[in-house]
């Protein structure tokens, strides 16, 4: 029996049957194909998170491989077992609303989270600051475009030169909006043409499979 | 190559400088900008306008669903913007039903409501009468769609496990009963509401996104799909402006204006020393310099 | 709202034209998969550049790393994944280390089990089940800032010869880009919206462009009847262009019909 759900087909069954239940009800409301949609996302919804259990266990299991086996830095398995362990107690039986939890959540987790983001503007500045170079006319033109619009986000220029408002939204909404149209247009052709390909079971790989397997 | 590298003298350096003075320079002068603002004067685009009339077709007792869909990293760039906006909506008398779209979102509410205290204790606007926090909902498309189509199905307590009965959340039937959706983002759920709340209801959406994604929410603003858009610190800035309320908003728009200005000196940098040494060694289609 | 030319009974306003366009799509999909005629497809460096990225990490000895994504199983995902069964294809046959982060948001957990199956059937397909490593599938966080920097440990220590980064990455995927960078991988990357493929661009030593990704399946696998229905994609695309020309023209003769007629 088991083996039968494990089964392409029958996957690929569900796959369909769920499709539809939310596909046509969008375009034809009818009031229990509206209601049968509503409680196959709510059974959706509690299904995904539920998922955390496998994802914690899993993290768990393979750190207690790392320290079983010693292996090369298990001993940052322990202290990364160990804050699991703080956190998830915390919340349990303090609640998520008590001093421990919050105090956990605001002075340790987001500051450290906070830091990760704030990298990324360096990051992107040096990315930017080493592609931006003329070296082809093209190249040049880009440049061009991108000081204008660099110009422009610094908030001093727009209250000395305000005409480089309409220049930088004539950049971004002629030349940036039509490539970012171009993207959504392609992107979303592009999905559903992987959808159809997923219904009729030739793409298979979010479903675990690899070719040829059934 | 070689003989071209020994060439390059000053100019190479500045083609190649090490990226790690980029970090320094930002660094150093953000640091200080944000220490000591000389409260620099700021243009306001006309997006930042359109949002504030946006937020004043709202009357009182409208039902705005407030989505919190950032973590905490992103709030410290949305903040002017969500204390701004969150201070139209209490002068206004809109009650709002609060929801985050991250785990992290259970330490926002004391916090951002601690920094509106005294527009709650102005306007006596009260939690479960004038707000209610629905919590944490999951950022994914079935649970968006979920909520979207059955409300109370999916929500029966608050964020503290105390029951929404009796509040006046029991006028939502589906998310068509809003009357806006007030969205802050960093991505995590705004294409859902989109999907799901604005086409399938036609529910008006405003956006405060974080900077690195407004030009995707450009198109949508275009497009119609949504029908104001606050762009990142510098939207909220400007907004705490037009309300005439400073905030930490204007306090960093010195960092950022300098920010800009040094990023764009280091591209006149690396231009300048780009074009000095490939024309001193008469290769510059062959360098190859990133 | 622009008004609809045109109204059915029982049918929601505005969608008729949008389902007649979706079912079009299946239409000529099912009908060009069937015909399986491979239609010409121009190269994607990118993916073409995978085999080459893998092969020089097995020269060198060092692991691929190879990342499907942040996301719940959104279409980002399933192209991710897509192209983690054909990275984990050659890394199985060529007998090269392959690391496969997981996590970044709470919408992963579930994608995580897809992933292990997917790699763990690609190393049974090469008839090498026993190389197949789940810890080297490590689940690093469900948070998206303790998932980068646990990425960028294992780039630092492991030091992958190449990483493959597709699927739906934000704005981590510039930290993972640069570092990959650092650590000298040929880092092969795919863009999953506008800004972030702009910022990409910079950081990558290849690049999956708009459709790219979504196609990826289809063209890696080489199954005729998959790459066939690329084909459509071409079809929508000039319906698209006709359709913005035709808009243009009519909105600039003062008509709103093509306007109307799309909101039917």
């Amino acid at each position: 029996m088991s083996s039968f759900f494990k089964s392409r087909s029958a996957q690929i069954t569900v796959l369909i049957v769920s499709f539809l239940l939310v596909f046509v009800p969008y375009f034809i409301p009818w009031g229990p194909l509206d209601w049968l949609s509503g409680k196959l996302m709510t059974i959706a919804a509690v299904t995904n998170a539920f998922t955390i259990v496998i994802a914690v266990y899993s993290q768990f299991r393979r750190s207690g491989r790392f320290i079983n086996e010693r292996r090369k830095g298990w001993v940052y398995h322990i202290y990364l077992l160990a804050l699991m362990a703080i956190m998830t107690l915390s919340g349990f039986i303090f609640g998520q609303h008590a001093g421990a939890y919050e105090w956990l959540l605001l002075a340790v987790v987001t500051p450290l989270s906070s830091v990760i983001y704030g990298i990324l503007a360096f990051y992107m500045s040096s990315a930017g600051a080493r592609a931006f170079r003329a070296r082809s006319p093209q190249s040049a033109l880009l440049l061009i475009a991108g000081f204008v619009v660099l110009m422009y986000q610094a908030p001093l220029t727009g209250a000395f030169f305000p005409g480089i408002e309409g220049a930088a939204t004539y950049l971004t909404d002629t030349f940036g909006m039509s490539v970012s149209r171009m993207f959504s247009i392609s992107v979303s052709i592009g999905a559903i043409v992987l959808g159809v390909r997923m219904l009729t079971g030739k793409e298979v790989a979010f479903l675990g499979f690899g070719e040829g397997d059934e | 190559m070689n003989r071209m590298s020994d060439e390059g003298g000053i100019y190479k350096k500045m083609a190649t400088y090490d990226k790690r003075w980029v970090y320094l320079a930002l660094f150093a002068i953000v640091l200080y900008s944000l220490i000591r603002p000389i409260g620099m004067p700021i243009g306001i685009s006309a997006q930042t306008k359109a949002y504030k009339t946006e937020l004043d077709t709202l009357q009182e007792g409208d039902l705005v669903f407030s989505t919190w869909n950032m973590e905490f990293s992103g709030y410290m760039e949305l903040k002017p913007g969500v204390l701004a906006t969150h201070k139209i909506f209490i002068e206004k008398g809109v009650k709002l039903c609060i929801a985050f779209g991250h785990f992290e979102g259970v330490a926002l509410p004391p916090e951002i409501f601690k920094q509106l205290k005294k527009w709650t204790d102005d306007y006596d606007y009260t939690e479960g009468e004038d707000y209610v926090i629905i919590g944490y909902v999951f950022p994914n498309e079935a649970a968006v769609a979920a909520l979207a189509q059955d409300f109370h199905a999916n929500v029966r307590v608050d964020w503290k496990g105390q029951s929404i009965e009796g509040t006046f959340l029991d006028e939502i039937q589906n998310a068509g009963d809003f009357d806006m959706i007030s969205d802050y983002t960093t991505g995590l759920a705004t294409t859902n509401l989109i999907n799901h709340v604005v086409l399938q209801y036609g529910v008006p959406m405003v956006v405060n996104s974080i900077g690195v994604s407004v030009p995707g929410h450009l198109a949508n603003l275009d497009a119609g799909l949504i029908t104001a858009l606050l762009a990142s610190t510098r939207g909220g800035a400007e907004l705490e402006f037009l309300i005439n309320s400073p905030g930490p908003g204007l306090k960093s728009m010195d960092a950022f204006t300098f920010g800009h200005y040094s990023l764009i000196i280091f591209i006149i940098i690396g231009n300048i020393g780009h074009y000095g040494w490939t024309r001193r060694s008469g290769a510059r289609e062959r360098t190859g310099i990133r | 709202m622009t008004n609809a030319l045109f109204t059915l009974p029982g049918f929601a306003e505005g969608r008729l034209i949008g389902l007649l366009l979706l079912i079009l799509i299946f239409v000529l999909a099912i009908n060009f998969m069937g015909s399986a005629k491979v239609p010409y497809i121009r190269r994607v460096p990118a993916l073409d550049a995978i085999e080459d990225a893998v092969g020089r990490s097995t020269e060198m000895g060092k692991p691929v790393v190879c990342s499907y994504g942040c996301g719940g199983f959104d279409y980002w995902t399933i192209a991710g994944l897509s192209i983690l069964g054909y990275v984990a294809k050659i890394c199985a046959e060529t007998d090269t280390r392959l690391i496969v982060p997981t996590g970044g948001s709470a919408s992963s957990y579930i994608v995580r089990e897809a992933a292990v199956d997917l790699v763990r059937n690609a190393y049974t397909a090469a008839g090498r089940p026993e190389a197949f490593n789940e810890d080297d599938m490590p689940f690093l966080s469900g948070e998206q800032y303790a998932y980068t920097p646990g990425y960028v440990g294992i780039l630092v220590r492991e030091r992958p010869g190449t990483m493959v980064m597709t699927g739906s990455h934000w704005s981590e995927a510039m930290n993972l880009a640069e570092m990959a960078n650092a650590v000298g991988a040929v880092t092969i990357t795919a863009g999953c919206y506008t800004s972030n493929m702009a910022a990409l661009a910079c950081a990558s030593d290849y690049i999956m462009l708009g459709e790219e990704q979504p196609a990826a399946g289809a063209y890696l696998s080489r199954d005729p009847a998959q790459m066939a229905s690329i084909r459509v994609q071409d079809i929508y695309k000039f319906i698209a262009i006709g359709t913005i020309l035709v808009g243009l023209i009519a909105v600039n003769l003062g008509s709103d019909i093509i306007n109307r007629l799309l909101a039917t």
